[in-house]
């Protein structure tokens, strides 16, 4: 029981990080790896923001929404002047971005790791031979319900719809009349919001914020898009929660045989063996 | 014309150089490791302000010449000839880890350059040769003095092992698990995590299963703080032995619901020590930085203390005269109890053992029983 709520807390932060980079390299094909930059940008705003005003629900929505425009900025200032370029052009930016970035926080915050201290109010939940902690609760609501909300506006919305349909093709997209740039621009802001939400709940969930917060976050949720077949969204939520699984049921039953970055790798490698294009292939592609 | 303007030049240099003893210092600024770099180069930097507000040494003032090594060892090698051969430094500390000490050190050593290594443990460092000093305690000794805290204070009989799966925490582990068994303890348990582990809970299940006296965990501050915390959340009360590496304001900070509280340490930095040089450093670290000084602070404060004494017993600034003071220092101002440094360029010192109470470290036990505390036994 212990083991299912672990894993489902640690699926539930690879799935809200992973959202951003599928909806992106699905409509763009661009591999955003400053995406965890954007995701300790997040817990970084929401930490300071909680500081200055002492109200966390209005530090995480503040955080959130200037970290979607940050997501919005990367996009319209960087990538978009290499689109006709490479694929390995917005690559090798975003790689540069992300280790930019984290020298930027440190130099603005400061080398040292913070503790983010939140205390909800809310009790434990105890049972028999488990306990699901206040920061466990926070996580695992916040993502249902980001999750459902997700899913309402990619089916139930013409947005939603026009994203798809740019993923599906942009050119396409465009000459039927969508909007591109706007579709693009929210897809970033939609993006960078959930990845600011997933860096202050790990933020709170660690009680800890620093600049390089993000170095695991940039492998892992590579894999997870990896599994995910490559900008299918609901691959990669499976895909998020097969690989806390799959962690978390290892180390219950043969301890820390391998650290478990390796294992996240070891999966993508055999998926790639034998799947080579992910678990949930999009089925326009 | 030219030739004259090129040995007034020298001349004036030279003149401004007379004034003062240049003392090189590598830090990890960036990458993982730049918040104890951070907390290193502020020790040192804190240590030139003591030794220079005391007079200097030979009359000159001491300076310091730092970089950013990146926690890097590709890093710290190249900085190791920018240091010497650059900025013609006499001595040098290392305020980083073990990986880009290890690999500065033998530069070090054939460039004939003393170095003082404040708070890497790797057993190999001090091995490359007779220029190459550790002030912190190493592990073998830390490790040793963990188990008779843990079997003769607490009076543990089975005992779980946690180790950080690092040079650190195995080097740690291995001299405490031998030393517990020689003094009658069982290991009931024993499980090795990678450094950057943040779940500790399925693990922490299986060793309140076992019931033990008391929990060994090697680590550094920001897992063990997930360690005491996660502890806590599934009702594991047993006493959780530290290290150093649990030396950080950052450790109290960063465990949730003050788990940190009861978890007992052994450290090189006594915070209740009453000399006027610990209650000094305490108290100016924190106007100075604007945060509590940590272990790593008062580490790299001591190398430097060490070298500004060995230069005044050397009376000179020759390298080799350095080196040979450095093997008869003793009596300093240190912060951290350094006595004097063995044959094999080690530190010798009490070990203190810190307990957390009321969010603050407090002075718990001291180990001083030569047969212990002296590297090499």
């Amino acid at each position: 029981m212990q083991i299912v709520i672990n894993a489902l807390v640690l699926g539930s932060v690879y799935v809200l990080i992973s959202i951003g980079l599928t909806l992106i390299y699905g409509i763009l094909r661009i591999l955003h790896i400053a995406h965890a930059g954007i995701y300790t940008l997040g817990a970084f705003l929401g930490l300071t923001f909680y500081a200055l005003t002492g109200n966390f629900w209005l530090a995480l929505i503040l955080s959130m929404v200037l970290t979607g425009i940050a997501g919005v900025g990367v996009y319209s200032y960087i990538y978009r002047r290499v689109l006709s370029k490479e694929r390995i052009v917005p690559l090798v930016i975003s790689i540069g971005l992300f280790i930019a970035m984290q020298d930027l926080y440190r130099l603005i915050w400061g080398a040292y790791k913070k503790p983010f201290a939140l205390d909800l109010g809310i009790n434990d939940i105890k049972g028999k031979g488990f306990v699901i902690t206040q920061h466990q609760i926070l996580i695992l609501s916040l993502t249902g319900i980001s999750l459902i909300l997700l899913y309402l506006l990619m089916n139930k919305t013409k947005l939603g719809k026009a994203m798809k349909a740019c993923a599906d093709d942009l050119v396409m997209a465009g000459a039927l009349g969508i909007n591109v740039e706007r579709v693009v621009s929210f897809a970033f802001f939609l993006g960078s919001a959930l990845a600011a939400l997933a860096g202050v709940l790990i933020g709170v969930y660690e009680n800890n914020v620093y600049p390089t917060m993000g170095d695991e976050v940039s492998y892992k949720a590579f894999v997870v898009i990896v599994l995910g077949g490559f900008g299918s969204l609901s691959g990669a939520v499976v895909a998020g929660f097969i690989l806390s699984f799959a962690e978390t049921l290892l180390v219950a039953w043969k301890g820390f045989l391998l650290p478990r970055d390796a294992i996240a790798f070891l999966v993508m490698i055999l998926v790639l063996m034998f799947k080579p294009e992910g678990l949930f292939r999009r089925a326009s592609t | 014309m030219r030739r004259l303007l090129a040995v007034l030049l020298v001349v004036a240099v030279s003149l401004a150089m007379a004034g003062v003893i240049k003392i090189g210092l590598f830090v990890p600024l960036s990458g993982i490791g730049a918040d104890d770099g951070e907390s290193a180069l502020h020790g040192a930097m804190l240590a030139v302000k003591y030794v220079n507000d005391h007079g200097g040494v030979l009359g000159k003032k001491l300076e310091l010449v730092y970089y950013d090594d990146q926690t890097d060892p590709k890093q710290s090698v190249s900085l190791a000839y920018k240091l010497v051969q650059k900025d013609g430094v006499v001595a040098v500390v290392s305020g980083s880890y073990s990986g880009p000490t290890r690999a500065a050190a033998g530069i070090y050593q054939r460039l004939k350059t003393p170095m003082v290594s404040a708070y890497a443990v790797h057993p190999d460092i001090t091995k490359a040769g007779e220029y190459i000093f550790r002030v912190g305690t190493l592990a073998t000794v830390q490790g040793r003095a963990g188990a008779h805290l843990a079997v003769e204070k607490l009076k543990a009989k089975r005992i779980a092992l946690l180790v950080m799966d690092n040079d650190f925490g195995v080097s740690l582990a291995n001299a405490f698990k031998a030393e517990a068994k020689k003094l009658g303890a069982e290991i009931v348990f024993e499980e090795k995590f990678a450094v950057g582990e943040k779940d500790f809970r399925t693990i922490l299940e299986k060793v309140k299963k076992l019931d033990p006296d008391v929990i060994y965990a090697t680590g550094y501050y920001f897992n063990a703080s997930k360690i005491v915390t996660q502890a806590k959340e599934l009702g594991i009360y047993q006493t959780i032995i530290g290290q150093e590496g649990y030396d950080s304001p950052l450790f109290i900070e960063l465990s949730k619901n003050h788990a940190a509280n009861g978890t007992v340490i052994t450290t090189d930095l006594d915070r209740d020590s009453e000399r006027p040089v610990v209650q000094w450093f305490m108290k100016e670290y924190e106007k100075e930085f604007g945060r509590p000084a940590d272990m790593v602070a008062a580490s790299a404060f001591d190398a430097v203390m060490i070298l500004a004494k060995a230069i005044e017993i050397a009376g000179s600034t020759s390298k080799s005269a350095i080196k040979d003071a450095l093997y008869k220092v003793s009596g300093i101002d240190s912060v951290t109890g350094f006595k004097h440094f063995t044959k094999d360029r080690e530190a010798v010192r009490e070990v203190v053992c810190q307990v957390i109470v009321g969010d603050r470290f407090h002075r718990f036990w001291v180990i001083d029983d030569p047969e212990i505390v002296t590297p090499g036994k």
